[in-house]
């Protein structure tokens, strides 16, 4: 299937899914004013790719700086969604929570997303340690 | 107004108020003053994980406005473009703060102070259980965002989140609040 290129923009973050390599990668900052205008493709394609996913591990790289209460929720569905592929689907999914060492906010919800995830691998991955 | 222009900029100095727009709040807008905080915030060598907890309220709060406020141009809710509001963010005694205020409809303000002082008599793991469920549920039907702009700004402010509320006319109310970092 073809891979899923979206560019950042200030308020919302560079999205590169490849379907061939299985590295799905959030890069960027979040606070876009309609987030389910945003969210959209981003489900859809990641539907139709667990769809015919088999059983090579993927890769999924989140580093982002700030996001908004709105994207936290999309993330959430995000993380339940892989979670639920994983559980009932025996997928081999590991999510890396990326956050630079002096960002004590995104480490936090890197730690609260953590928490409330079983079957789903999530590391959290300290950047730039002094 | 002209002559009491320089009062209000000392009104807002003494506060420590060193940024402050009152108007028509949009996305695009707030992209821009928010670029420029962090900047002048770099700027005057606040460290970056403050930087991030700033900005994040200053964006919740400006979202707030777009998503809530009473005061539409035009005035039809249905057709309307822009939501008026003010927002400021300042510095006092080792703390930023961020204060937002917007008109609200008469019928929005019993429950909105009803949550809000619900936030307030929360402790942090409280708010944080909150938080959680509040996400996992889903946003309300009458909500814009996800519903959880408030909980956030009481999650990361640092002293219980403050609020008002007068009483405009007969159908219009001015909400204030303010959180600190």
């Amino acid at each position: 299937m073809e891979n899923l290129a979206i560019e950042a923009t200030k308020q919302t973050p560079k999205v590169s899914f490849d379907a061939n390599n299985h590295v799905l990668e959030f890069q960027g900052e979040s606070y876009p004013e309609n987030m389910a205008e945003f969210a959209e493709p981003i489900f859809s394609w990641l539907d139709e790719y667990l769809e015919q996913l088999v059983a090579q591990p993927v890769t999924v790289n989140i580093e982002l700086i700030y996001f908004n209460s709105s994207s936290s929720k999309m993330l959430l569905d995000l993380f339940d969604k892989l979670e639920e592929e994983v559980e009932k689907n025996g997928k081999n999914i590991t999510v890396n929570w990326i956050y630079d060492a002096d960002n004590d906010s995104a480490e936090e919800y890197g730690e609260e997303f953590q928490e409330d995830l079983e079957a789903l691998t999530f590391n959290l991955v300290k950047k730039n340690e002094k | 107004m002209l002559a009491n222009l320089h009062e209000l900029k000392m009104l807002l100095d003494q506060q420590g108020i060193f940024f402050c727009f009152s108007g028509p709040m949009s996305q695009e807008l707030m992209v821009g003053i928010g670029d420029t905080l962090r900047n002048k915030m770099k700027l005057d060598d606040a460290n970056s994980s403050t930087i991030v907890k700033v900005f994040s309220m200053f964006v919740e709060q400006s979202q707030n406005i777009i998503h809530y406020s009473a005061e539409k141009t035009p005035p039809d809710e249905d057709k309307a473009e822009l939501s008026s509001g003010i927002i400021g963010v300042g510095y006092d005694t080792g703390h930023y703060y961020v204060l937002c205020g917007n008109l609200i409809n008469k019928e929005a303000v019993a429950p909105l102070c009803e949550q809000l002082a619900k936030l307030q008599s929360m402790s942090k793991d409280e708010l944080k259980r909150y938080y959680k469920a509040q996400r996992k549920k889903g946003s309300p039907t009458n909500s814009k965002g996800a519903g959880l702009g408030f909980i956030e700004l009481a999650r990361k402010s640092v002293k219980p989140i403050e609020f008002d509320v007068k009483q405009i006319d007969d159908k219009f109310s001015f909400f204030s609040l303010k959180t600190v970092i």
